[in-house]
């Protein structure tokens, strides 16, 4: 007997054939991440059930998690594409294109005859978890879609809407976006394929075109009707545009097929691999055994790296350096202050410096989505603690609501984020090189010459790197926020985890889990893996010695003294003479920044006061007429009309506004939602270029004139 | 346009690179991995082919005409640049004759501008089988035609430079040049970020039309050399850039240079650190907008451009001082 087991990054198969190659048993069961246990699993039953025994039958294995089980079991190993490709060319000699979508991959393989011969080509991606099956499934629990359901719902017919295919984190931004606007789980999925099929073409395909016959392979194209539909008016469309051939829905069910047994093709290609030669011959349990029960305890001890701290001597020499960087902002209540506020995307925070720019007070908002009430909160807590009669010498905004409030709340400035935090950085560190800020939900680093942000790289898509992260795994941990640093330094030796995809990172947690690994050790792990997620995969700085000398460490996240050392011995590990700092205030230093920006603007600060803030009278619209219309996407959109007393208004609006009234558009997922429509569009445009007359740009010149016709034609050739 | 109105043929141009033009015309049809500026060209090329059309011109630019002067050694494109017509024409040949189909020559003729004798020969060699009656003679007029409507053109636009940089003078206003490769101007390459800047009132120049007059060069103290920075000087465009940041690192009233490079692009890599430290050893500000590709990235430009204004306000006046102060006395031409 021959055995072939594939197994894959969420389940394992296997297929078993007699000596003359016909199938005695076969099965796809999920592993649950335990790959050991379930192939232990698999072959009891076999050597119960079909006699498979040692010394005499053989076994080959494929798949991502084989390297490791194969050899205790004598089993030899097939590289999957290969095994894959064997399969197909065994069964399928007329097929010229193969998708395989697996749990955490995808594979395309092309065949083409040249010169006679038949040739593959083959591309994979298992890097991120865009277009992959986990994606899928994940997106469908999001919405509350049942796994018996999922596998019939349908991809024709259904209004179509942008969703991302590369990152499934991405991806989870726009499903939630759709969600939110009201568009029914159907249309999403089916939106969800299309994207799938698309990033399959797109990233995969690299301009070959993928010819009939097509074999659909794996999980994912089986059990979901939707994904093969898509499949299947993706490459009927692409077939007639090219003009290569034009296909009714009929041609296209025979062309464009799930064969038969398409989920063990991986293992059936390692059974013919096998037929072909000798070896392979199956050992028995025994080492694997001991591996399930002893052996992957010892390799995670192997497998590990030391601690964050190799020693307690090392640790108090960290804290007395660091712990002390650290200040609080302590209440103090003066006559004069200025006023700082960021209104980021999840909260609101304000930080009240004295005349001499020292901070003595700062409070905050959970943003709720209107930011005049988000707003009114803050100053009612301002004047709380101040009393009334405290003057406003200053008010500064920066953040994601800074231009819609600048005016409503008379701001003397309203500065951009960077600027913010590097302001708020260099009042404490006035020649710092690089400026890191880990938030919760972004990561910002700042790099400055000559007193000026002269780059920075921003990321708030992908989640790998920031503390929302961190913070969440300690959750499940039952672990305190405060405590994740201290139980992190108590780990002696802490697990490996791959730099990426915070999707992947999730299972891999689940994995290290498995193997033993504690709590603390894989919090520590974390803390140590986020200098490589922040400045290598989210930043993309890969020679951090040009960055400069002297970094400084802000953001929510850095209050969490096992990132910090995590992040100094990274930067000191590529930059020997680094000086790393952490922000004396690291979660206000934006709001600080700006604070301080305030307090520099010359002349009576514009603010309206108190009063007027706690008094601003607001209607909302959230109507037909607000839906954006920019894109399919169609985002619900809300008007928020302030009376101020100043303001053309907008007459030309499908909600109109009178004089004396400004209006804030929310809900918008882009900065092309903050244009109202057309007309409001057109007025733009109108201001543009007269702006364009008056400050001249050469390339626009160069357009306008370089493509004319130098005089009249006369036709000669 | 000399050279074909010349020979009397009428020309249409594919549009702006677009995203929109990319997908409908180019996906699907690229053969080798390549930065979007290679890429793009699918898109023109496919969006040609549905046009009313007899010839397709897609020239292969060897190597360039150059105003520089001393010591250069060569004038040469992008390599990648220059390949580009045949590498993306076998995507339009993969699975059919697709020129053929529609009654439309390719036309792709090898284009050494910077040996102007050999453009006859080559241009008459490729263009012949699509134009039968085509003689050698017209081609030499027409070629000769062309060199002249370049000259006239770049003449203007240098004009126009020195046209900004006077109202900058007389205005004493911050003006930021561009140093980027030519297809930077093309909206759909470069996103048009310099346009964003000039909605901030800031007069935006191109490093490839900055004005040449002697007396601006004395005053400023460069000539149209640049062996001092930049000894391999095998790029047309690579040597231009260089010289433009030698220029801003100058010229007063230019206080911020914008950088642009498109993802992958290997002819700006080693030219990223040289130009910064030029254009910042005399205070100008620099802001570099590397990797762009084929979408906007509308929301972090948006950010990007906020901070560059920011700066550019906070020190433009500050940095004209310090540049003029190195500086004689401003020429009278320049305050005309």
């Amino acid at each position: 007997m021959i055995l072939g087991i594939d197994v894959g990054s969420t389940t394992c198969k296997y297929v078993l054939v007699d000596d003359r190659g016909n199938i005695l048993d076969k099965a796809y069961e999920r592993h649950n991440t335990k790959t050991a246990e379930k192939v232990y699993e698999f072959l009891k039953k076999l050597e119960e059930n079909f006699g498979f025994k040692p010394g005499r039958d053989r076994v080959y294995f494929t798949g991502s998690g084989a390297t490791l089980i194969a050899p205790l079991v004598g089993g030899k190993f097939v590289q999957e594409v290969v095994a894959v490709s064997i399969a197909v060319e065994k069964l399928h000699p007329d097929v010229r294109f193969v998708s395989e979508i697996g749990g955490e991959d995808m594979k395309a393989i092309f065949f083409k005859e040249v010169d006679g011969k038949r040739v593959k080509q083959v591309f994979m991606q298992n890097a991120c978890a865009g277009g992959t099956g986990t994606f899928i499934e994940k997106t469908a629990r999001k919405l509350g879609i049942p796994q018996e359901k999922l596998g019939s719902m349908g991809y024709k017919g259904y209004n179509l809407h942008k969703v991302s295919a590369k990152c499934g984190i991405f991806a989870e931004a726009d499903v939630n976006t759709l969600q939110k606007a009201g568009v029914p789980p159907e249309e999403i999925m089916a939106s969800l394929f299309d994207a799938v099929v698309y990033q399959n073409l797109s990233q995969l395909a690299k301009g070959n075109t993928p010819m009939w016959k097509v074999l659909l392979l794996g999980g994912p194209n089986l059990f979901f009707r939707g994904l093969r539909e898509a499949w299947r008016v993706h490459l009927q469309r692409i077939w007639k545009e090219k003009g290569l051939r034009d296909c009714t829905d009929q041609e296209m069910e025979e062309l464009v097929v799930v064969p038969e047994n398409s989920l063990y093709y991986a293992s059936l290609g390692c059974v013919f691999y096998a037929m072909e030669e000798e070896g392979g011959v199956y050992e028995g349990l025994d080492r694997l055994r001991w591996w399930i029960e002893e052996g992957q305890y010892q390799e995670k001890l192997k497998e590990g790296k030391r601690g964050l701290v190799s020693s307690e001597e090392e640790l108090r020499e960290f804290l007395k350096e660091y712990e002390g960087q650290y200040k609080k902002i302590v209440p103090k209540k003066v006559k004069r202050i200025a006023i700082g506020c960021d209104f980021g995307s999840t909260t609101a925070k304000a930080v009240c410096v004295s005349e001499e720019g020292e901070p003595v007070f700062s409070c905050y908002q959970i943003s709720k989505g209107n930011p005049i009430e988000d707003a009114k909160s803050i100053f009612r807590q301002i004047r709380e603690f101040f009393g009334d009669d405290v003057e406003v010498i200053g008010l500064g905004l920066t953040g994601y609501g800074k231009d819609l409030l600048k005016d409503v709340l008379g701001a003397d400035c309203a500065v951009v984020e960077t600027v913010a935090h590097a302001t708020g950085a260099m009042h404490f560190f006035k020649d710092a090189d690089c400026i890191c800020d880990v938030g919760g939900v972004d990561v910002k680093i700042l790099i400055l010459r000559n007193g000026s942000v002269v780059d920075f790289r921003l990321n708030s898509q992908c989640s790998s790197g920031n503390g929302a992260f961190l913070q969440g795994v300690a959750e499940r941990f039952n672990i305190p926020l405060e405590d994740i640093a201290k139980l992190a330094f108590s780990a002696k030796a802490i697990p490996n985890f791959t730099m990426g995809c915070g999707v992947f990172l999730q299972s891999d947690i689940v994995n290290q889990q498995r193997k033993g690994w504690k709590a603390e050790e894989i919090l520590a792990g974390l803390c140590a893996v986020l200098p490589l997620n922040v400045w290598i995969y989210a930043g993309n700085i890969n020679n951090l010695a040009q960055v400069g000398k002297k970094f400084v460490l802000q953001g929510g996240t850095h209050k969490n003294l096992a990132v910090v050392k995590a992040q100094r011995d990274f930067i000191k590990s590529k930059v020997p003479d680094a000086q790393v700092f952490v922000h004396p205030y690291p979660g206000e230093a934006g709001a600080l920044g700006v604070a301080l920006l305030a307090l520099e603007t010359k002349g009576k600060s514009r603010f309206r006061g108190f009063d007027a803030v706690e008094n601003l009278t607001y209607r909302a619209t959230t109507s037909q007429e607000t839906v954006c219309k920019w894109c399919p996407m169609n985002c619900q959109r809300t008007f928020i009309d302030v009376f101020v007393g100043e303001g053309e208004g907008r007459p030309w609006s499908k909600v109109p506004l009178e004089r004396g009234w400004l209006r804030l558009i929310v809900g918008n997922a882009c900065p092309k939602g903050l244009v109202e429509d057309e007309s409001e569009l057109k007025l733009l445009q109108q201001e543009l270029r007269r702006v364009q007359d008056e400050f001249p740009n050469i390339a626009q010149i160069v357009r306008k004139t370089a493509f004319k016709p130098k005089r009249a034609n006369q036709k000669v050739h | 346009m000399g050279f074909f109105d010349s020979l009397g043929m009428k020309v249409i141009f594919s549009s702006d690179t677009s995203e929109e033009q990319y997908r409908t015309y180019g996906k699907g049809r690229i053969t080798m991995d390549s930065c979007f500026p290679v890429k793009a060209l699918a898109g023109h090329i496919g969006e040609l082919l549905h046009k009313d059309i007899d010839i397709l011109f897609v020239p292969m630019i060897y190597s360039l005409p150059s105003f520089l002067r001393g010591h250069v050694m060569d004038t040469l494109c992008c390599t990648r640049v220059m390949m580009a017509p045949e590498n993306i024409k076998a995507g339009f040949l993969k699975e059919r004759d697709e020129f053929k189909e529609r009654g439309i020559k390719y036309v792709s003729p090898f284009v050494p501008f910077g040996e102007p004798e050999l453009l006859p020969k080559y241009l008459f060699e490729s263009l012949k089988p699509a134009v039968e009656d085509l003689t050698y003679e017209e081609v030499v007029e027409a070629v000769r035609e062309g060199f002249a409507s370049l000259e006239e053109f770049d003449k203007s636009m240098r004009e126009k430079s020195l046209e900004i940089l006077r109202w900058c003078v007389k205005n004493n206003r911050p003006a930021l040049l561009v140093l980027a490769r030519p297809y930077h101007m093309d909206p759909g390459i470069g996103h048009e970020i310099d346009a964003e800047l000039q909605l901030y009132g800031y007069p935006v120049l191109w490093y490839n039309y900055l004005p040449i007059d002697k007396w601006l060069l004395d005053w400023l103290g460069i000539s149209l050399d640049i062996s001092d920075v930049w000894t391999s000087s095998y790029s047309s465009n690579t040597n231009e850039i260089i010289w433009g940041a030698k220029f801003a690192s100058r010229f007063p009233w230019i206080t911020g240079v914008i950088r642009l490079s498109s993802y992958e692009c290997g002819m700006d890599q080693p030219t990223f650190t040289p130009v910064q430290r030029i254009v910042e050893s005399s205070g100008t500000l620099f802001f570099k907008f590397g990797e762009l590709d084929e979408t906007k990235p509308a929301g972090s430009v948006k950010i990007r451009v906020e901070t560059i204004v920011y700066y550019l306000e906070k020190y433009s006046q500050d940095i004209i001082k310090k540049k003029l102060s190195r500086l004689r006395e401003v020429p009278k031409e320049l305050t005309l």
